[in-house]
């Protein structure tokens, strides 16, 4: 096949445009149609655009960044289960599973649709949502207390969902039937084909106008320029190896301290330009279910070194490719089966710290105070004694983001990998029997320095008349997020119960099914941050401002920045 | 002879339209703003009109206006110092908002900091939960406690927001009472008046706002109505609000919020009024102006409400008319990205230094230089002559650009253009579907200083098929204000289920409504005959978090197997499904209630005896495609008659906008001056 022609860099970016118009328009139908909180009002959803050769060729901007790779996998995985020619229009593939079908957990489900032009297979329209429930052993298929991934739901191997234009019944009814809450489920499900079908009619309008062809090639090349527009973020960062080194709270089966290590190599001839980062030193995979798939690792990985390198880089396939990731098989960072991974996210967040930690003696203007390095679950269900529905709440909550070097972190927000909203209090007591006593910032929980880390956050919830179970997943409990360049560590967070009596007792990081009566209630704080650079250098009027806001208190200000 | 007077007050231009109602009569005009204080350009405006055309200014009964006052105090973060009461243990809520950052990627952007710092941000002992239950009742002494908190701090301005108050309101008035008592001099704002709507969060921040605002907007209007005491009388002034619709000054004042929006909300209504003129009742209206683009869907000749937006970084939970703005203009400046793809905008070249061809400075190659590298625009700039336009150097920044990407100088402007389009067409696909809707069934009305300039390229991207360029297309906003309706939305939050029990339930909230509807109607003394009520059923299915209006009649379409009819087909057409079987409940029940200014403006004309293809004033070799330039036939706008006939390619000139028609697209002049352009297949 004789190369085709180069397409000028002003047809690339209008198709690149058009491209990016349609992950825009699926993201936004998805959006608009689901019925399940977690993807209407907390957006934990993501739709791409994937070649047949299995690479990335456009990602909505909006997608959550856990999701990039695990969008891949089930894509990867069709493409090596099916000869090209076994796919058919109309056909619609589902899984989650990350043994079989390269997820990251199971809730994420993901759907990918071939799309052919003129009958041939030109790309596959894909999306995953993050379902509020996947059956298993707990609701909301998150919490801990799991050591295997039979526990954790529902396992789905590419299988298809729809066969040429037809649903496939059958496998509908046993999705639907293994998930609580099952017509939410449908609505969600509804609204993933929606999405689909809506590409699909979209990318044929785009051959129309730019033909398939151009479209064909215009994939290569926006993934040639991309990877060379990496490759020279690369060369930004001086040769060189980075090590960065920390732990893990624990997993809530027994093992603790679990070191998270890596070594980011720059500038070896071998890389021929790319970044090398290697996990070598890293804990064995774990009991408790905080186990990294490898998918969920790389889409760690690249967030970390886009946000540090090129925030604006198109996230394609290209830009994949600038890095390479070495992990021991079978560590808490490349689980293999059977190992539990719902709570991937808490080891994830805690990867992009020590990628972060390692270059930031190479990049000081753009290091970052290690953030609330988790993402802290706590889970609600039970029945609604006002209506008789049973119920699952599920809610993750943002804490402090370090000090930067211009500039204080943030206090009170979801950080790195993470971006989900938190649920209005009307719409958690309108819709589950919980009452939200308190909801604000941890004050001190913010590490000192020229520019403190931000706060952590602290919500008090009680049920209404009746005993609610509650389950949680909870990281930096322990192991006190880091300042950088003399910055100070930020405070720990926790889970603790407020007794009837009024007494608070400390319950573990991953607590299992914990019964709470409505005389008790449940305490979340999580971890703020760390700060940039030395607290001495910290202006007067900041530091007024930190006692004035009453965000810090005189004896902290006193520790931390003496008297004066 | 009694004028209206329709002034719109811009960024840079003050637009002043007089109409008389009885002769047809008609005034434009248009001077600098002054932003330090506007009402100075509103006054100097109103006397500069009536000088040059001859009105007498105590012949003026009516003046409507739209402002960009709240807005512009939004964006230049104008000092004022507002106090926030919240329920006990939410203090912090302002600034958690919803927990999430602008940008997942970009570890340096941050949100804008509260309108309200921590320390002015005070608790009170209270609480009610779901249903409106009162938890824990909120006691006369703590009322006094925290009003003396708050009045020790000496604020501008106090917010007080509750949670659950959308349902039980009893707490928030019983502390306004008391805050109005202890500062009568201070403005309070009440979430349960400003907008008593379910989600804390986006109802704290718009009564924030509400706050921030109501010192800012008191002062402007104070001037603003002496000012025409003095001039024009007494005659009654109305504001035009987000959602589209006039409320009187005083309304304004105590709501300055709903005011946020009003300047693109009036170009709608305005280009509303056009679609009814051509019987268009499908259309998006893209107004291009330097830095961005306003976009909006009409269908049946009326603009969606949408419930919430941001402005300037806030969450503003209040009803106002479904524009978006895309980023993308005529200021906008195209470069190279590091991968060599070439993007253009979001940064422009403003006002200063402008593009190059304007000669002020400006070195980066923008939409409008290579407009007129590619004849599209004339080198002795619009047809008003006050700026005449610097082709070389246009040329050269265009030249930098080809090298950079390789391109003749040619291809590198019509890419510049093509990839500017892409921009705006992504945005307006993007609110399509949002809106679950397909533009191709629509007609593009285009306005603004560049509308017309790429409104063929954008139609033909999105396959639309006809164009519509007003006859005024700079002084839409000021038309819209004359003919804008007096509208108020009337809301009650309620959960109810589709079931018998429906009509009986109803029946109370909508006789409340209605109530509050006559007693406004009376109050803004609306004539019986002009005013008019419509209400909507907010609807969605159990669990789902967005909601759909539907239209409701009240006769015979209460009960629930109608209203499920009704919700099932809204559904459809906004997502392409429905769930037959799922619970549906109602969330909201809203009356809009408007009193009619309608007026066609510009009544129909007979045909002119002139010939049907007019005479062009000169040509030039214009680029269309990269096939090479082609000698163009240009136009004199002003000399064009109803029945005129063009066939493209043509180029139209006129005072304040040059509209492009491609090679085998027609224009035509309609009965009212507008030009409609058939975009060929």
């Amino acid at each position: 096949m004789s190369q085709p022609p180069e397409l000028d860099p002003i047809t690339l970016e209008v198709i690149l445009s058009g491209l990016r118009s349609v992950t825009d328009e699926t993201y936004i139908a998805l959006m608009k149609s689901a019925f399940s909180t977690n993807i209407k009002e907390r957006n934990d959803h993501s739709t791409a655009l994937i070649d047949p050769a299995g690479r990335m060729i456009s990602l909505c901007e909006r997608s959550q960044p856990i999701h990039l790779s695990s969008m891949l996998g089930l894509t990867g995985a069709l493409l090596r289960k099916y000869d090209l020619d076994a796919f058919r229009p109309g056909d619609i593939f589902v899984s989650n599973d990350p043994y079989t079908a390269d997820g990251s957990h199971l809730p994420d489900v993901a759907l990918s649709m071939p799309v052919f032009v003129d009958g041939e297979l030109l790309c596959f329209m894909c999306n995953i949502a993050h379902h509020a429930d996947i059956g298993g052993m707990a609701p909301g298929s998150m919490s801990g207390g799991m050591t295997e991934i039979y526990q954790e739901g529902l396992r789905i191997p590419p299988v298809r969902l729809f066969n040429q234009g037809e649903v496939v019944a059958d496998i509908f009814d046993l999705l639907l039937l293994n998930a609580r809450v099952p017509d939410e489920r449908r609505g969600d499900y509804y609204a993933q084909i929606a999405a689909c079908k809506l590409g699909e009619r979209r990318i044929k309008e785009l051959a129309a106008t730019h033909g398939r062809g151009h479209l064909a090639t215009a994939f290569d090349q926006l993934i040639e320029r991309t990877h060379a527009r990496m490759l020279k973020a690369i060369a930004n960062v001086a040769p060189g190896a980075y090590r960065f080194e920390d732990v893990m709270d624990d997993d809530g089966f027994g093992a603790a301290a679990m070191p998270i290590a890596v070594e980011i190599t720059v500038g070896d001839p071998a890389l021929g330009g790319r970044i090398r980062c290697d996990f070598a030193g890293s804990s064995p995979a774990v009991l408790g279910n905080i186990n990294v798939p490898f998918r969920a690792l790389q889409s760690s990985i690249v967030y970390a070194v886009r946000a540090l390198l090129d925030p604006d880089v198109p996230s394609n396939q290209g830009m994949l490719d600038a890095i390479e990731i070495d992990a021991p098989a079978g560590s808490i960072l490349n689980a293999a089966f059977p190992a539990a991974v719902a709570g991937r996210a808490n080891t994830c967040q805690r990867v992009i710290d020590v990628v972060l930690g390692a270059l930031a003696p190479a990049l000081p203007e753009r290091a970052v105070g290690a953030a609330n390095g988790a993402n802290t679950a706590v889970i609600f269900s039970g029945t609604d004694g006002e209506t008789g529905r049973s119920y699952v709440y599920l809610e993750t909550v943002g804490g402090g983001f370090g000090g930067r070097a211009t500039k204080d972190g943030k206090d009170g927000v979801q950080v790195h990998l993470i971006n989900t909203s938190n649920l209005p209090v009307e719409a958690i007591e309108t819709e589950y029997p919980l009452l939200v006593e308190s909801y604000g910032f941890v004050p001190d929980s913010g590490g000192a320095g020229t520019h403190r880390g931000g706060l952590g956050l602290r919500r008090v919830i009680r049920p209404v008349d009746h005993t609610t179970t509650f389950t949680g997943q909870g990281e930096r409990f322990l192991t006190p997020p880091w300042g950088v360049f003399g910055g100070a560590s930020g405070g720990t967070g926790g889970f603790k119960l407020r007794k009837a009596d009024g007494t608070v007792c400390d319950m573990p990081t991953k607590p299992g099914l914990t019964p709470i009566t409505p005389d008790q209630a449940l305490i979340v704080e999580t971890a703020g941050a760390g700060g940039y650079g030395p607290p001495e250098r910290r202006s007067r009027e900041k530091r007024t401002e930190d006692i004035s806001s009453e965000k810090f208190s005189p004896t902290f200000m006193a520790e931390h920045y003496g008297n004066d | 002879m009694s004028w209206t007077l329709g002034i719109d007050v811009g960024g840079t231009f003050t637009d002043v339209c007089a109409y008389e109602p009885s002769t047809g009569l008609t005034h434009y005009h248009k001077r600098p703003s002054t932003p330090a204080n506007p009402a100075e350009a509103i006054l100097a405006g109103i006397g500069e009109l009536c000088a040059a055309t001859g009105l007498h200014p105590r012949d003026i009964g009516r003046i409507a206006h739209g402002t960009t006052v709240a807005t512009n105090a939004l964006i230049e973060k104008r000092p004022c110092r507002v106090a926030l009461i919240t329920t006990e243990g939410f203090r912090d809520l302002l600034e958690i908002g919803r927990q999430v950052r602008p940008s997942i990627y970009d570890l340096q952007k941050d949100n804008p900091p509260p309108i309200v710092p921590r320390h002015l941000r005070f608790e009170v002992a209270e609480r009610v939960t779901r249903g409106g239950r009162i938890v824990q009742a909120l006691e006369d002494a703590e009322i006094a406690r925290v009003v003396a908190q708050v009045a020790a701090a000496e604020p501008d301005a106090v917010a007080v927001c509750l949670l659950f108050s959308y349902l039980t309101d009893a707490h928030e008035l019983r502390l306004g009472e008391a805050l109005r008592r202890a500062m009568p001099e201070v403005e309070i704002s009440l979430s349960c008046e400003v907008r008593p709507e379910f989600r804390e969060y986006e109802r704290l921040s718009t009564t924030v706002l509400n706050a921030y605002l109501q010192p800012i907007m008191h002062t402007y209007l104070t001037r603003l109505e002496d000012g025409i005491e003095e001039t024009v009388g007494p005659v009654p002034l109305g504001i035009n609000q987000s959602s589209g619709g006039l409320i009187s000054a005083g309304r304004a004042r105590t709501f300055p919020i709903r005011t946020a929006l009003s300047g693109p909300a009036a170009g709608v209504a305005g280009a509303v009024h056009l679609a009814r003129q051509i019987g268009e009742p499908n259309a998006i209206t893209l107004d291009i102006g330097g830095t961005s683009s306003d976009v909006a869907l009409l269908r049946g000749f009326s603009a969606s409400t949408i419930h919430e937006r941001w402005v300037e970084g806030y969450p503003v939970r209040m009803p106002s008319v479904d524009i978006d703005a895309i980023g993308a203009g005529g200021g906008s400046i195209a470069w190279v990205d590091t991968d060599g793809l070439v993007k253009v905008g979001p940064r422009s070249a403003g006002a200063v230094p402008g593009p190059a061809c304007y000669g002020r400075g400006g070195t980066k190659p923008t939409v409008s230089d290579a407009n007129l590298f590619l004849g599209r625009l004339s080198a002795d700039g619009l047809l008003s002559g006050s700026m005449p336009m610097q082709v070389d150097a246009a040329a050269a920044v265009i030249a930098e650009l080809a090298k950079e990407t390789g391109l003749s100088q040619e291809w590198a402007a019509l890419g510049i253009i093509d990839i500017a389009v892409a921009n705006m067409v992504r945005g307006i696909r993007a609110i399509s579907v949002e809106r679950g809707h397909d533009p191709r069934d629509f007609t593009l009305i285009a306005y603004g200083g560049a509308g017309p300039l790429h409104a063929a390229s954008v139609a033909r991207a999105l396959g639309i098929r006809r164009i519509m360029v007003p006859r005024h297309p700079g002084l839409l906003c000021a038309q819209g204000l004359i003919v804008a309706d007096q509208l108020e939305h009337f809301v009650r939050t309620v959960h109810l289920p589709l079931n018998d029990a429906l009509a009986a339930a109803l029946a109370p909230v909508l006789a409340e409504l209605r109530m509050q509807a006559e007693e406004w109607f009376s109050a803004q003394e609306v004539e019986p005959g002009d005013a008019h009520t419509e209400t909507r059923l907010e609807m969605r299915y159990l669990g789902q978090n967005f909601e759909l209006a539907v239209p409701f009649s009240g006769k015979g379409d209460d009960d629930p197997a109608a209203l499920e009819e009704a919700f099932s087909a809204a559904h459809d057409e906004a997502y392409g499904f429905h769930n037959p079987g799922a619970p549906i409940e109602i969330t909201s029940v809203r009356i809009a209630a408007s009193g009619r200014h309608h007026r066609d403006m510009e009544p129909a004309q007979a045909a002119s005896d002139t010939a049907a293809t007019p005479t062009p004033i000169a040509s030039r070799p214009v680029w269309f495609d990269r096939s090479g330039a082609v000698e163009t036939a240009i136009y004199d706008r002003a000399k064009l008659a109803y029945g005129h006939r063009i066939e493209g390619p043509a180029i139209i000139e006129q005072l304040d906008t040059t509209v492009v028609v491609f090679p085998k697209d027609v224009a035509s002049v309609d009965a009212r001056h507008n030009l409609l352009i058939e975009v060929s297949a």
